[in-house]
């Protein structure tokens, strides 16, 4: 008599590991990315070591190493940048401005800007930086 | 009469497939990892109005005054004489070892880059220094 082993039933590869890591994932990057307007230009924050963390939030006016202006993402000239301003500013009193200026960036382009939005009523102006490595 | 039983077979529960979900949760995850930016960014305030006048008041006359002026070239110049990078933190540390309320101005040219200004602060908040105002002058009208 001639005795075979039964083969082993076929079991398929089991996806439901392949779904938990896609899912975490896709939580993860969801989580940790900060949905923000970037600039039509390159902008490159100034490196600081004694900045503080920034909370998400407030409107972001970003200024190229030519001066050129961006405001949420979108460019604007200067002549109609103060009234954009002021329209956010009056939807929302306590808006943050953040000034995101490229390192190279003359200050004749951002200190003016700077007493600006303090002149129109913002009270809360910060100059966006990048933290400095840890020696 | 009794019936003769005829029933149709009952179907077995067919199964949801996972594959759709599995192709949407691939291509969102693509999505986020490629549309992302990851950067670290910090701030360093430039305007701070307290909301109450008692707090904004500051002692002004507390304290003496150094001015700092911020050349073109970005070097800052003290008292006339051009302060190396990495120096003017040992003296603004000496100054406000003297005077803790030392107020710090700085006043920078217009052709300074924002990086020269971000780090003449930064050696100001290094050294201790806890009132600093940077000034600008501006064309009279």
């Amino acid at each position: 008599m001639k005795l075979t082993r039964r083969a082993p039933a076929q079991h398929g590869e089991t996806i439901v590991a392949l779904i938990d890591v896609v899912f975490f994932l896709l939580i993860f990057f969801m989580l940790i990315g900060r949905m923000d307007a970037t600039a039509p230009f390159d902008v490159i924050p100034p490196v600081a070591a004694s900045g503080s963390d920034m909370p998400a939030g407030g409107a972001t006016l970003s200024i190229a190493a030519d001066g050129a202006l961006a405001l949420d993402g979108a460019g604007v000239e200067r002549a109609v940048l103060e009234a954009a301003l002021s329209e956010r500013l009056a939807g929302d009193p306590a808006l943050r401005l953040r000034v995101n200026a490229h390192r190279d960036a003359e200050l004749r382009h951002v200190l003016p800007l700077v007493g600006a939005a303090e002149a129109m009523g913002f009270r809360d102006v910060v100059l966006v930086v990048t933290p400095a490595p840890a020696p | 009469m009794a019936g003769t039983g005829l029933r149709r077979p009952t179907r077995p529960a067919r199964l949801i497939s996972l594959v759709p979900m599995i192709d949407v949760m691939l291509i969102m995850l693509v999505f986020f990892m490629v549309t992302s930016t990851y950067l670290n960014l910090d701030m360093i305030p430039a305007v701070h109005q307290q909301d109450s006048p008692a707090q904004a008041a500051a002692p002004s006359d507390a304290g003496g005054t150094l001015m700092i002026r911020l050349g073109s070239d970005g070097i800052p110049v003290v008292q006339g004489a051009a302060v190396p990078a990495g120096v003017l933190s040992a003296l603004l540390a000496g100054r406000l070892a003297d005077d803790p309320l030392l107020q710090v101005l700085v006043l920078p040219s217009g052709g300074a880059t924002t990086q020269a200004l971000i780090s003449v602060m930064d050696e100001a908040a290094r050294a201790g220094a806890v009132r600093l105002r940077v000034v600008r002058l501006e064309a009279r009208p």
